[in-house]
């Protein structure tokens, strides 16, 4: 069920995933950041955030870019448990509508 | 949301920080923020278990990788990479280059654990995933500390999340189909906008954020792959960096 090579790269993967986890809070624990360094780490988590879903942003299709849309509007005023059902319709619904 | 306080002593994560508190309640209200987050990696994990299956990874190798490496994305990079036997050297590089985010992640949210030893932060950081650690930080955040039970509540059910339904996908992968004309895809920048929202203090804040949308998204047009992840983050804390007032006194929040 598990043969060796796949063993060794999903042990090697794990390891080098484990080591960014640690290393920033490592490095970083017993310092105190200057006023640069503490701005760059404010907008570190929205600037991540935000470039994993820039591919939406820019989709070729309508429906997608549409959905996206009405999932932001969403997204500005109510709880999450309500923005990802309307994401998801939305998404489902525009596409089936417009291709 | 109040819950029942039967068990005292030995829950995941009692620290300093909640000494003075049962941390039951803390970790049931991290689960209960975790659901809705939680159930957007249902649909993620079925196609990457699929996807996984149908490269030859038994239903064995899909959860120990899911479980061992819980990235999302370079796991679907490695997927996408694999082959049999698999290029160890390749797949390792790609992981790393793809998760190197966790660098910034990490740093971002040491400030908020000074206060805890590293032998409970360490293990903790197992299960620190793009979605744990922006309900996390969000959560240290507003309340000026950070919460280790509240953090294991949000990250425990992801986690086991993402093993159960990788495993399920590996096991029905073929018999699946087609996934995203469900719509399900939209989960995620559903979820990643409710957390931007909620990391909002203003336009000035945020232009590096816009700094970020474009550059990935131009890449994203021009060469698409896990590197525009990358160059996005990277380019946003560049004009963070560049647009800071160096004499601004201290590090007020």
């Amino acid at each position: 069920m598990i043969s060796l090579p796949v063993l060794a790269t999903i042990l090697a993967m794990a390891a080098v995933t484990y080591l960014t986890r640690i290393g920033g809070y490592l490095v970083l624990r017993n310092r105190t950041l200057g006023p640069r360094a503490t701005a760059v780490m404010e907008a570190a988590p929205g600037c991540v955030l935000i470039a994993v879903i820039a591919p939406h942003f820019v989709s070729p299709r309508p429906a997608d870019l549409l959905a996206l849309a009405i999932t932001f509007l969403a997204a500005l005023r109510l709880p999450m448990l309500a923005v990802v059902p309307i994401g998801i319709v939305a998404a489902a619904g525009l596409r089936w509508l417009l291709g | 949301m109040t819950i029942e306080t039967c068990a005292p002593a030995a829950m995941p994560g009692d620290g300093p920080s909640e000494l003075r508190s049962n941390p039951r309640p803390e970790f049931m209200r991290g689960l209960v923020a975790s659901l809705p987050v939680t159930a957007g990696f249902v649909p993620f994990a079925l196609v990457l278990g699929a996807q996984a299956g149908q490269k030859g990874l038994s239903a064995l190798e899909t959860p120990l990788m899911t479980g061992l490496n819980f990235a999302g994305g370079s796991e679907f990079a490695a997927i996408g990479l694999w082959t049999s036997p698999p290029h160890l050297a390749l797949i390792t590089a790609v992981t790393l280059m793809v998760n190197s985010r966790h660098l910034l992640m990490g740093a971002a949210l040491a400030p908020f654990l000074k206060a805890l030893p590293k032998r409970r932060v360490l293990p903790a950081l197992f299960l620190m995933c793009d979605e744990s650690w922006a309900m996390a930080l969000a959560d240290a955040r507003s309340r000026k500390t950070f919460s280790l039970a509240h953090y294991m509540g949000v990250a425990l059910p992801m986690w086991l999340a993402w093993i159960a339904f990788t495993t399920l996908g590996a096991l029905v992968g073929p018999v699946l189909g087609d996934v995203e004309t469900l719509g399900f895809d939209m989960a995620f920048p559903a979820i990643f906008l409710v957390l931007l929202r909620g990391m909002w203090t203003g336009l000035r804040a945020a232009r590096p954020w816009l700094v970020s949308l474009a550059v990935a998204a131009t890449g994203h047009l021009l060469a698409p792959g896990a590197w525009t992840v990358a160059a996005g983050a990277i380019a946003g804390l560049a004009t963070a960096w560049l647009w800071a007032a160096p004499r601004k006194t201290g590090a007020a929040a």
